[in-house]
């Protein structure tokens, strides 16, 4: 099927790459199928695009890129809502807000993604015993981590192009769960 | 909204499996005392709204190009 987005042009997606977040993001509570976009180049975000709504994308990072220690404890509902047998199956995303100027850009720590890659299910879910930000600065050490590897926090090339993430077994590792 | 009056030490019952004590009342604040199954969704007010209101701004979060981030940082 075809995906309008605003950001990706049109996108051709296939059944068994669209996720399902059962109770919606918060604030955003009708909105349940997603796709994981990527650019095509090195650079380092992923976009969690909603299927029927052209405009909603959320950027997402893997939170390790500049929490080392980050670790995500999911209560009993959480792991019922996400069917969620084997931490492997799981994989955590950060949310991350980009500013106009993106050097200010921040990551929700307080409320990430967890995806269960074998059932296509997410929940965004709340970390209440953990005191994490729900808007942490992250831009330096987004460079950090670039200077050291051959990835990039934004895509080099002014022509973008993007494609589907398939919802595959192997993107959940490593889960840091 | 149902209002009710309870005294310190007094508890306000919903349902068969939920209670709410009052703990402690200290001026203008309230210590409260849930109990509640498990599964219960259990929050200051203020986290939800927040992390809704954070997941709107990350919603509207654009694609940035090359040019664009060399004109940011060089003016920053």
């Amino acid at each position: 099927m075809i995906v309008e987005t605003s950001r990706f042009g049109e996108l051709n997606v296939s059944e068994q790459d669209i996720i399902t977040i059962p109770e919606g993001m918060l604030g955003f509570s009708k909105i349940d199928k997603y796709v994981l976009v990527e650019h095509t180049d090195d650079s380092l975000f992923l976009w969690l695009q909603a299927v029927k709504k052209p405009s909603v994308a959320f950027p997402l990072l893997e939170p390790q890129l500049f929490e080392l220690q980050y670790k995500v404890e999911l209560c009993d509902e959480d792991r019922k809502i996400l069917q969620l047998e084997d931490l492997k199956q799981a994989k955590v995303f950060a949310i991350i807000t980009i500013p106009n100027d993106p050097s200010k850009m921040t990551a929700n720590l307080k409320a990430p993604i967890v995806v269960n890659v074998k059932k296509r299910l997410a929940r965004q879910v709340i970390l209440h015993d953990q005191d994490y930000p729900i808007r942490q600065a992250i831009f330096a050490d987004l460079q950090r981590h670039c200077a050291t590897t051959q990835r990039t926090i934004f895509p080099q090339s002014e022509e973008n192009t993007y494609q589907i993430i398939p919802i595959s077994e192997e993107i959940a590792i490593p889960a840091e769960l | 909204m149902l209002v009710l009056t309870r005294k310190l030490g007094e508890t306000i019952a919903i349902d068969d499996d939920i209670k709410i004590v009052v703990v402690q009342i200290k001026g203008k604040q309230v210590r409260l005392g849930i109990e509640a199954p498990r599964e219960t969704k259990i929050h200051r007010e203020e986290i939800y709204l927040s992390i809704q209101e954070e997941n709107k701004s990350a919603a509207e979060s654009q694609t940035t190009s090359p040019k664009k981030v060399a004109k940011i940082l060089r003016a920053s």
